[in-house]
């Protein structure tokens, strides 16, 4: 694990943007009895220091007509997980995969428009050849995310 | 809800930086800031913009690895179960899905120890039946924004 941690400071600054990315700097320099700089430079620092990737807003996909997340386990032939996924990667749709141990060898996540594109996706995936088999759970609902609840030592 | 040009670039200008200003987007699309913040609260409100968050890096604040975890339950109870589990602190998303599980639950962890404690805490709810862990290693994600990890 990298060595630096984060502050006192800093957890309030990362805090306060988890719940709220557009949080005004100067309302948690308040919240923190210090200068709106020290937020600043903290906030950059967090960025630099590649603690804050970036933020974003989260989005109903089902409210924008975008489709269903749909999480696919793949079961492969030993040895091959890092040629399948190197193609699983190239699917359209695709949000992120990862090799996995487990239940699984090889875990991924898309995000597609009907039924007939998950078959599609499904199929093209068990067409490789070192696939074994693929198992597939569809979101129902929109998923529920709790960046929030985040915990910080 | 329809969406207009200026629904469709508040939408895409804050998924890339949530932070962007409305003025600097009120400017692109030659209107004032305070349509802007007005757009963007209706979306809020109508539930298409869900949240805004900053994409914190786990690996960073302690944790090693992914896991994520499927949950079979009894019948009827997956939304009660849903509820409890999206409080746990280190879970990120959670949700309900038809297939291999009734619900699935993605957390960051700290170490084999806080895994087992996750396990356990899931497996001790009233109703879970079964709890299944994949541990994610040489994550890709291609579209960050859509997951947030």
């Amino acid at each position: 694990m990298s060595g630096k941690m984060t502050d006192e400071i800093d957890v309030k600054v990362l805090r306060a943007l988890q719940k709220n990315a557009r949080t005004p700097l100067k309302e948690i320099a308040e919240h923190c009895n210090v200068t709106i700089d020290t937020i600043k430079n903290r906030f950059i620092a967090l960025k630099e220091r590649g603690v804050i990737r970036g933020s974003t807003i989260v989005i109903d996909p089902k409210r924008m007509d975008l489709g269903n997340l749909v999480i696919l386990g793949i079961r492969i032939v030993e040895r091959y997980s890092e040629s399948v996924l190197n193609m699983v990667i190239k699917i359209p749709g695709l949000c992120v995969a990862t090799k996995a141990i487990g239940e699984y060898d090889i875990e991924a996540i898309f995000l597609l428009k009907d039924i007939e594109q998950i078959g599609t996706t499904k199929e093209m995936i068990e067409d490789f050849p070192q696939v074994k088999s693929v198992d597939i759970g569809i979101f129902v609902d929109k998923p529920l995310l709790c960046p929030k609840n985040f915990e910080f030592d | 809800m329809k969406f207009d040009k200026i629904d469709n670039v508040i939408i895409k200008d804050l998924k890339e930086d949530a932070r962007t200003s409305f003025r600097e987007i009120a400017r692109k699309l030659k209107v004032s800031p305070d349509t802007i913040s007005n757009r963007f609260e209706k979306l809020q409100k109508e539930g298409i913009i869900i949240d805004t968050t900053v994409v914190i890096n786990p690996s960073k604040i302690g944790y090693s690895f992914i896991a994520r975890f499927g949950i079979k339950v009894k019948p009827a109870y997956s939304t009660q179960i849903l509820d409890k589990i999206i409080t746990i602190p280190s879970v990120i998303v959670a949700s309900k899905i038809v297939g291999i599980y009734d619900l699935v639950a993605i957390s960051v962890v700290k170490n084999f120890q806080h895994l087992w404690e996750l396990r356990d805490t899931i497996l001790e709810m009233p109703y879970v039946e079964s709890v299944k862990i994949g541990m994610w290693v040489k994550t890709m994600e291609l579209a960050p924004h859509y997951f947030l990890i």
